[in-house]
Order: structure tokens, then C-alpha cells, then sequence
């Protein structure tokens, strides 16, 4: 059978044998998908053993009708992202967002979101910001998705919400919640809420935002209500508590 | 189950060993005097009896601390951080490294629900709190993940006042330390760079 061929971006790996390597990854056209890479841990191995998170590269791919691990026959690296590993933040924002990718994925194409994700993880490697632009790559991601958090009106009474007054959040429901319908919680001023619909807008170029912290809290309570179905993201700690 | 599949399927689960080659291993042991066979079995328990990690570094060790942590050759002013001990190892192996060593038992994985508290961290910084210990060299895997848990490694030792330094050139990008050759490994670590 003729290997297909794609771009693709390696969202997670792990050893399979003392040579083999499973690597989920993030294609341009058939969505997240898992190849068998056999001789990926041999030191001259074909595949430059670059086969780690978050390179890209042109994947060529046999797949399988019959089963859901398909074979790696070739990967032409385009960009190593070893950069992401000299912030903590920026790596545990790549690796929180292909812990959403690897969670939400469908084997359908979206080039969209394989857009989003490679301009997230090239911002990344360039290494300015890595807080708002690890916020900005995973809150684009969510949007492209379908999981953006709602803004402009409350997501209780449907009012719309001005851009100056101050709103709590409902997580639970999916967005800002005005002072009437949510009085508790925390405080969301305008330029909170500003800042958030640029990081859903962003595809991950941002300037630094005036409280990350904060941006990362709720990133968290929008995910574990609107994502996580019950089973905790694991890199979320390391994203929250990770020194800058 | 068999005598016979119960083995195949105990061999088989052994890295790099596939069901044929399994099957092939057992058929040999079967054939074999039955003094090989007693052999690899009271081996196989003595390995899992006897050895453990190293109190002081978590090298893997009969006696504690290990031989590397009691001689009075090496260099107690240098600390080697390996991911494995495995890599203690291949480290070992170029003959050109004089100081102690410290295994992580990992690198910062976090899809994998590695975290900072899964590693073999906080013992490491009580050595260099002891006092005697002047550079750390961390020889974390040149992977991303081994890149940043170097780096996670650095905040953690720079407040401590020990210099830190990270192997240098000569590794493949993306490689694992346990597959280097000899000759890259000791011109990694004589590049080494210091960490700002
Ligand atoms: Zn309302
Ligand atoms: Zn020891």
C-alpha cells in the first residue's frame, strides 16, 4: 500500500521496544493519529532521532484499515523545537497543549488547527513571552475547537456585557457571568476580558498580559468544567506552579 | 498454560525480544544442561534481591553507598546528574570523568505525570547544601524534555551558590545518552557550558 503523505507535528512519544518508538502525532490531514516508528531509538536511526515532542516535519505514513497504530515509513524534519525546553513555562504550555490536542483530537482534517498549534509551538521556540504566548497557543486551540469562552454577553441572562464593567466567571457555563446573575467569584475588569479575547484570537502572538496568574487560573477552571470529563489534565500542575 | 508458553511469554516481554526469538530462548533452555537454567534463574532473583539504588546518589548498587560514592579517587567537588542509571553507565564508560554522580530516576515528562516531584530532586539538593560540592554538571538527555528539567534543575541549584554546568556538543539532537558512543559522551562533557 502506498505510504500518504502530510505535514505533521509530534505531540507525544513513548518507547515501545529497545528500537521502536509509538509517536502520537497532530497531522495537517488526518487529524491526531498514532504511527509505529521501528528503529527511531537506534543512534543513526532514519528518522534523525528528532522524533520527539513538538518537531514538525513531512510524515510519510502507512496506514491500516484494521487497526489504530499505523506505520511511520518516513519523516523529513522541518523544525526542531528543542528551544521549548529552555523555558519552563513555555514547555509546560506545549506540553499541556498537546495533552488538549491528544484529548480532543478526531482523525478528520482541520488545517486550522494545525495552523494554530505549529504558530503556538514556533512562538514558543523563539522564546519571547513564552506566559501569554503559551496562553495565547492553547486558548486559540481551544477556540478553533469550538471551546471559546463567551465574552460578550452573559452566559446567565444573555445581557450584553459592557466593555468597561466588571464580570465574574462561570466555568461551568462557558463564559463571563454579570454582576447580577454571578455576584461571587472572582472579578473579571475590561481589560481582563480584552486581553482574553486576544488570546483566543491570537493563534499565540501576544504581548505580555498584566496578569498572568490570573490567565492561568482560569484557563484551569475552563478546562477542568468544559474539557478534562473527569480526568485531570496531567501537565496542568506544572503549567500553574512552574517557575518563570 | 504450559510450562513452555508460560516462559515464551515471560521472555517475550523483555525489551527487544520478540515472540520467535522468546520461543527460541526457551527451546534453548530446555536443551541446555539443567545447571544453565538453575543458573539463570538464581541470577535473575539475585539481581532483584540484591540490587537497589544508592542511598547517597540512587546509582544502582549491592552495597550502599556505592562504590563510586565510597572512593577516596574521585572528585567530591563534582556532581554528575543522569536522568538514569543506565547512563551512570555509559558515563563510566569513557574513563574520562573523576567526580560523583546523581540519578533523577527520569526527566520532566509531564504527559507522562512526571513532575518535579517524581524525581529524585530534593536529596540532590541536600548534598550540595552539605557544602562540599563546587560544580553540577547536568547530563540530562539533549532532548527537550532532558533540556528542560536541566533548566528546572538550574532555579533550583543557582540560590545554592554551586556553579552549574550542562554537557556540551558532540551529543545528537534528540538522542539518549544510553546509545552515545564513548568518544561523544566525553566530548560532551568536556564542553560543557556553564549555566547562567
Ligand atoms: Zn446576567
Ligand atoms: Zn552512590
Amino acid at each position: 500500500m502506498a505510504a500518504a503523505d502530510t505535514r505533521a507535528v509530534v505531540l507525544r512519544t513513548h518507547p515501545y521496544s529497545e528500537s521502536t518508538v509509538i509517536a502520537r502525532l497532530l497531522t495537517e490531514d488526518f487529524g491526531v493519529r498514532s504511527v509505529i516508528a521501528k528503529g527511531a531509538r537506534r543512534p543513526k536511526s532514519r528518522f534523525g532521532a528528532l522524533l520527539e515532542p513538538f518537531t514538525d516535519g513531512r510524515i510519510q505514513v502507512r496506514f491500516r484499515d484494521d487497526r489504530d497504530l499505523h506505520t511511520l515509513a518516513g519523516f523529513d524534519v522541518g523544525r526542531s523545537r528543542q528551544g521549548i525546553g529552555r523555558s519552563l513555562r513555555a514547555f509546560a504550555g506545549a506540553s499541556l497543549l498537546a495533552e488538549i490536542l491528544l484529548r480532543t483530537g478526531t482523525e478528520d482534517p482541520h488545517p486550522d488547527l494545525y495552523a494554530a498549534v505549529i504558530t503556538c509551538y514556533d512562538a514558543l521556540t523563539d522564546g519571547s513571552e513564552p506566559d501569554a504566548v503559551a496562553l495565547g497557543g492553547i486558548w486559540s486551540t481551544l477556540s478553533v475547537l469550538g471551546f471559546a469562552p463567551r465574552t460578550d454577553q452573559c452566559i446567565r441572562c444573555g445581557r450584553d456585557i459592557d466593555p468597561g464593567e466588571e464580570t465574574g466567571f462561570d466555568p461551568a457555563g462557558g463564559g463571563v457571568a454579570c454582576a447580577t446573575c454571578r455576584p461571587r467569584g472572582r472579578r473579571l475588569d475590561g481589560v481582563f476580558r480584552r486581553e482574553l479575547d486576544a488570546l483566543c484570537g491570537s493563534g499565540g502572538r501576544i504581548e505580555a498580559l498584566d496578569d498572568p496568574r490570573l490567565h492561568r487560573e482560569l484557563l484551569r477552571a475552563h478546562l477542568i468544567a468544559q474539557v478534562d470529563q473527569d480526568r485531570p489534565f496531567r501537565s496542568l500542575d506544572l503549567f500553574l506552579d512552574s517557575p518563570a | 498454560m504450559s510450562a513452555i508458553d508460560d516462559l515464551t511469554a515471560e521472555l517475550a516481554r523483555l525489551p527487544g525480544v520478540g515472540r520467535k526469538t522468546a520461543l527460541r530462548l526457551t527451546y534453548h533452555l530446555i536443551k541446555a544442561p539443567a545447571e544453565h537454567a538453575e543458573r539463570l534463574a538464581r541470577a535473575v532473583i539475585a539481581v532483584r534481591e540484591r540490587v537497589h539504588p544508592c542511598e547517597v546518589c540512587g546509582n544502582l548498587t549491592e552495597d550502599d553507598p556505592c562504590a563510586i560514592c565510597r572512593s577516596e579517587r574521585r572528585d567530591r567537588t563534582l556532581v554528575c546528574v543522569v536522568e538514569d542509571a543506565a547512563d551512570v553507565g555509559a558515563v563510566e564508560r569513557t574513563g574520562e570523568y573523576r567526580g560523583l554522580y546523581h540519578v533523577l530516576g527520569g526527566r520532566l515528562a509531564p504527559l507522562d505525570g512526571i513532575g518535579p516531584d517524581e524525581l529524585n530532586v530534593l536529596p540532590l539538593l541536600d548534598r550540595v547544601k552539605e557544602g562540599d560540592v563546587a560544580e553540577v554538571v547536568i547530563a540530562t538527555n539533549p532532548s527537550v524534555e532532558g533540556e528542560a528539567t536541566a533548566v528546572y534543575l538550574q532555579k533550583l541549584l543557582r540560590p545554592l551558590g554551586v556553579t552549574t554546568t550542562r554537557i556540551g556538543r558532540g551529543l545528537p539532537v534528540g538522542g539518549d545518552l544510553e546509545y552515545a558512543d564513548g568518544v561523544t559522551i566525553a566530548e560532551a562533557l568536556h564542553n560543557r557550558r556553564r549555566l547562567e
